[in-house]
């Protein structure tokens, strides 16, 4: 097989035209999503049942069914509904880029939520009856002593969450969205190269996850920097 | 040492015969979408149907090949037949000069035009009374296409100033149009009707463009595609056309599915 490499060259600039999309749906989907699932994790720790059931049923269902399907059933599905499209939500919900956020940030907040309840969990108890002995409140407890070891011990399995958030932005060239991916797609089907074209792809997506993983490190060692101190 | 021998002539014998076998019935893998109606669908009962099946089935009768059929999306159609995932592409694909860079086609065995579909109340001023495209009326439509058709080509040269979505599958454009997210959709009138206009959720649209027809974008029609070097296999493939045309078969087809002949 012969390898086009010019259209490659051609065909690198094309597709990073999309990279503002992909990061645009990553950067928002993962804010909102990192809000929505702190969110959860508050209701499923809360002890009380009525906060905690419908928590574990929406992470049970978000976690439990492929995205694309997600993706499917609020693009193509909730416009099925009359009241969706009278609703004020419609402005939103009629823009492909509205749906694809909406979903993303769903679906990663399912994720995200359970990792920080491992990281809540993971905090050593007698740090916390420490606090309790010098008098913290509960909610100070929770801020000041379990909130940031949480997140320290959260954020390794976090940033792996935002690399596959990053990949699952991809999925937003179903919904006619033109990000990295639809301008590949769009490409491959006027060249009729795909190997070319979805190999250069992947380059790009890979540099991505190298620069996620590597500001998460930088970000892991800066938090950790009292540990190296002692050793 | 014997036995080695033995072995390697029952394979020998296996692969000569496998060989035969394959020569004295042939048979050919045909792509096409199978989502396509009405030429190329699966019923209720999951049979595969339509006038492109009909002529698929109508060339393999007259050539003697047993034939295999393979669904496959439309933005993968060229790539999985250049990858021989199948032989032929018989779908509804327009004969144009730049898939001819990449593969050979047949004969023909359908015409090719195009027609836009929107809203019956919209009001637009779109074509003039020569059916001509008036561009600066275009500006800021959002149009629904499938990705990678001539129809999208034709847009994105001739009315650039026009909002260009593009969709995986032609269910979706209809969809998307119902759900006014696109303003008009540009497909295959007969398809349109038959699956849209003249269904329920149909009821507010209409043809808002006549027929489009420009040879540079939609080409001479609609052939069988097949990869380029097979020379032999595309005279057989016209001589079979030929016929079908000339005894009616195509016309036959066609009025299965619609009120008129369409090759």
């Amino acid at each position: 097989m012969s390898f086009d490499m010019a259209l490659i060259l051609d065909s690198i600039p094309k597709m990073l035209m999309g990279i503002g999309l992909t990061l645009q749906l990553l950067f928002l989907s993962a804010a909102l999503g990192l809000a929505l699932a702190i969110i959860l994790l508050l209701m499923r720790i809360s002890g009380r049942w009525y906060l905690a059931a419908p928590t574990m049923a929406y992470i049970y269902i978000f976690r439990g069914t492929p995205i694309l399907v997600q993706i499917f059933i609020i693009y193509y599905g909730l416009p099925q509904l009359e009241f969706v499209r009278d609703s004020i939500f419609w402005p939103i919900l009629r823009e492909p880029f509205g749906c694809a956020i909406l979903a993303l940030t769903l679906n990663t907040a399912a994720y995200v939520s359970e990792i920080l309840r491992g990281g809540v969990l993971g905090v050593d108890r007698g740090l916390k009856e420490a606090g309790a002995a010098l008098g913290l409140r509960a909610p100070h407890r929770f801020i000041y002593i379990t909130t940031p070891i949480a997140i320290r011990l959260a954020l390794p399995a976090y940033s792996n969450d935002v690399i596959s958030l990053m990949k699952s932005t991809a999925l937003a060239s179903t919904i006619t969205l033109l990000d990295m991916t639809g301008i590949a797609r769009t490409i491959v089907a006027e060249t009729y190269a795909p190997y070319e074209i979805f190999i250069s792809l992947m380059a790009i997506y890979l540099i991505l996850t190298w620069m996620i993983q590597r500001s998460f490190g930088w970000v892991e060692k800066r938090m950790s920097r009292h540990v190296r101190e002692e050793v | 040492m014997k036995r080695i021998r033995t072995i390697l002539a029952a394979v020998l014998a296996v692969v000569a015969f496998g060989v035969v076998n394959v020569a004295t019935a042939e048979t050919l893998r045909v792509g096409m979408e199978c989502t396509y109606a009405p030429f190329n669908f699966k019923n209720a009962d999951g049979e595969l149907m339509g006038y492109d099946v009909d002529v698929a089935k109508g060339v393999a009768g007259l050539i003697g090949a047993d034939l295999e059929f393979v669904c496959q999306q439309w933005d993968g159609m060229i790539p999985a037949l250049l990858a021989n995932k199948f032989d032929l592409i018989i779908a509804s694909m327009s004969i144009t000069e730049k898939r001819m860079e990449k593969m050979d086609f047949s004969d023909t065995y359908r015409i090719s035009v195009g027609r836009l579909v929107g809203r019956k109340d919209a009001g637009w001023e779109l074509f003039d009374d020569a059916g001509n495209p008036i561009p600066e009326n275009f500006a800021g439509l959002k149009v629904g296409l499938e990705r990678a058709t001539t129809y999208s080509d034709w847009f994105e040269n001739e009315l650039p100033e026009a909002e260009v979505v593009l969709y995986d599958s032609n269910e979706a454009l209809y969809l998307d149009l119902v759900n006014g997210r696109t303003d008009m959709i540009m497909t295959n009138p007969m398809k349109a009707y038959l699956r849209f206009l003249s269904k329920e959720d149909g009821g507010g649209f209409e043809f808002v463009s006549p027929q489009i027809d420009e040879k540079k974008y939609f080409g001479i029609g609609v052939g069988i595609g097949l990869r380029k070097g097979n020379d032999e296999l595309k005279a057989r493939l016209n001589a079979a056309i030929k016929t079908l045309t000339d005894d009616g078969s195509l016309e036959k087809y066609a009025l299965q599915y619609f009120p008129f002949a369409i090759h």
